[in-house]
Parts: structure tokens; C-alpha cells; sequence
């Protein structure tokens, strides 16, 4: 089973990939309207709002959590390693 | 086919998680990495060589027991699953591991700050299952208009809240299971229209 490189979402059926493409790395909602995949800071507010919205967490205590989880993600490797 | 040596590797691997996951469970969180590798019978080094850091080996086990939370909402099928049955599976996990939950809820600040974020992360995601299936029942009529978040934290607190005063409920065994049935009737009673 493929698991997303950008947020780390199981990806099991033809829906969790972007436009049904199973060639995909990432998810459908780490993908952009067109299909490409969305950038870090596009990523990271998406994430940030997603813990907001799912347990009430305050906005910097949720960022926090979404950065630290980004870390562990193929796909953001290059933008922690210019730290 | 995996070579002796990689079977071998994987199961040291597996033995220092057991170990860890038991000693973590019953005596917290402050336990050293030189009593884990003592109780699995292995080296001091040999826990190193197999995680980089205790931070590692610590995300690497909280990561486990949500991985079994994870599965047991997708076996279920999130589209024809009732309220009932998915806090049936909360509980199910919860009553499994509720030594080691317990440590987890009542130590975590003093776990590091990493280690921290990979809980609050994994319970976003528990969260969002219990989200959309609320979600799902408030339009439906069934389950009042009420923020969902807010039935989540409610739920986890009626939870927590017995955990946490374990030795008034249930001194002599688990908690959880003993009151499984009157949280989730009574949870459900709340929320239902």
C-alpha cells in the first residue's frame, strides 16, 4: 500500500489519489485543482487547519505539530535540510 | 526471501518495541534505555544500533498503538458504520493497551517536545474518523448540531477523566472495561437527539 509522501495518509482506493492517478505519490488532498502536488507552505497550512479542525487546537500549538510532522515526509526533505 | 541475518535484525527489532512498549506500560515513561536493553536481552548498543535515539524508539511505539487504532476504524468501514460501533472500536484498542494509554496521557509533558507532536498528530487523525462519521449523523438528524471537535474532546474527557481517577473507580482492575458500556451509553444518550 502506498502512503502518501506529503502527508503520510494510507492511500488504499482509486478516490485517494489525485484524479484517481494510482501512479501518484501523493494524495488527492495534497494535490492542486490541475493535479500537481501543492507546495510547502500551501502543505502546511492545509495541515495546521486539519489539527485545528479536528481536535480545537489553538492555531500556533497545531502548526507546531503539522511542522514537526512534515520533518518526517519524503517529500519535504530539501526544505528542512536548508535549515 | 529475507536472509537469516535480516530475520534475525528484525527480530531483535521487535523484541526491543515489546520490551519497551511493557516496560514503558507499567513503570512510565522515565525508564532507561539501559533497563529496556537489561529486560529484552540484549545490549546497551544493540538499542542504538536499531534506533538512532530514544526519541526515535519512543515515536517508533506510540506510532505502533495508534497504527492499531488506525486499523481497527478501517476494518470497520467508515460508510456504514454506526456512533456505536466506532467508539466499540475506540474502546476495544483503548481497553488493549490501557496501561500504556494511561502512561501516555498522564506523562506526556514529559516526554520530548518531538515525541509530544507525533501523539497530538496521530490523535488528529483518530479525531477526523470520529469527524466525518459525526458529521455524517448530525446530518442525518440523529446527532445534535454541535461542533464535532467538541464531541471528540468530550468523548476523550469522559474517557480520560476515568483513566485518570483509576484508583476511585476501579482500584482492583482494569478501568475501561468495567465501564465501557455506561461511557459509551451515556455518551450517546448526550449527543442523540
Amino acid at each position: 500500500m502506498k502512503v502518501c509522501i506529503a502527508c503520510g495518509m494510507p492511500m488504499e482506493k482509486k478516490s485517494d489519489f489525485p484524479q484517481g492517478d494510482e501512479q501518484k505519490e501523493y494524495c488527492v488532498y495534497c494535490a492542486r485543482p490541475d493535479g500537481t502536488m501543492r507546495s510547502f507552505e500551501e502543505a502546511k497550512a492545509g495541515m495546521t487547519k486539519f489539527i485545528m479542525e479536528s481536535q480545537g487546537f489553538d492555531e500556533s500549538a497545531a502548526e507546531k505539530i503539522a511542522v514537526s510532522s512534515m520533518k518526517k515526509l519524503p517529500a519535504w526533505k530539501d526544505e528542512f535540510s536548508k535549515e | 526471501m529475507k536472509s537469516k541475518r535480516q530475520l534475525q535484525k528484525e527480530s531483535t527489532r521487535q523484541k526491543i518495541i515489546d520490551t519497551a512498549y511493557r516496560i514503558y506500560a507499567t513503570e512510565g515513561f522515565s525508564a532507561s534505555t539501559a533497563r529496556i536493553a537489561n529486560e529484552a536481552g540484549v545490549s546497551h548498543g544493540t538499542v542504538f544500533a536499531h534506533f538512532k535515539s530514544l526519541n526515535e524508539l519512543l515515536e517508533c511505539i506510540i506510532g505502533e498503538f495508534q497504527i492499531s487504532l488506525a486499523a481497527e476504524f478501517h476494518d470497520m468501514g467508515e460508510s456504514s458504520a454506526s456512533v456505536s460501533d466506532f467508539l466499540d472500536a475506540h474502546l476495544k484498542v483503548l481497553i488493549a493497551h490501557e496501561e500504556f494509554y494511561l502512561r501516555l496521557i498522564t506523562e506526556r509533558s514529559l516526554l520530548p517536545e518531538e515525541v509530544q507532536y507525533v501523539y497530538a498528530d496521530n490523535q488528529s487523525t483518530i479525531a477526523h474518523h470520529f469527524n466525518l462519521l459525526l458529521s455524517r449523523e448530525i446530518k442525518n438528524g440523529i446527532v445534535k448540531e454541535v461542533p464535532v471537535h467538541m464531541l471528540f474532546n468530550t468523548w476523550l474527557g469522559m474517557i480520560h477523566y476515568y483513566l485518570w481517577n483509576k484508583d476511585f473507580f476501579s482500584p482492583d482492575e482494569p478501568v475501561l472495561a468495567r465501564y465501557a458500556g455506561d461511557l459509551k451509553h451515556t455518551f450517546i444518550s448526550l449527543i442523540t437527539k
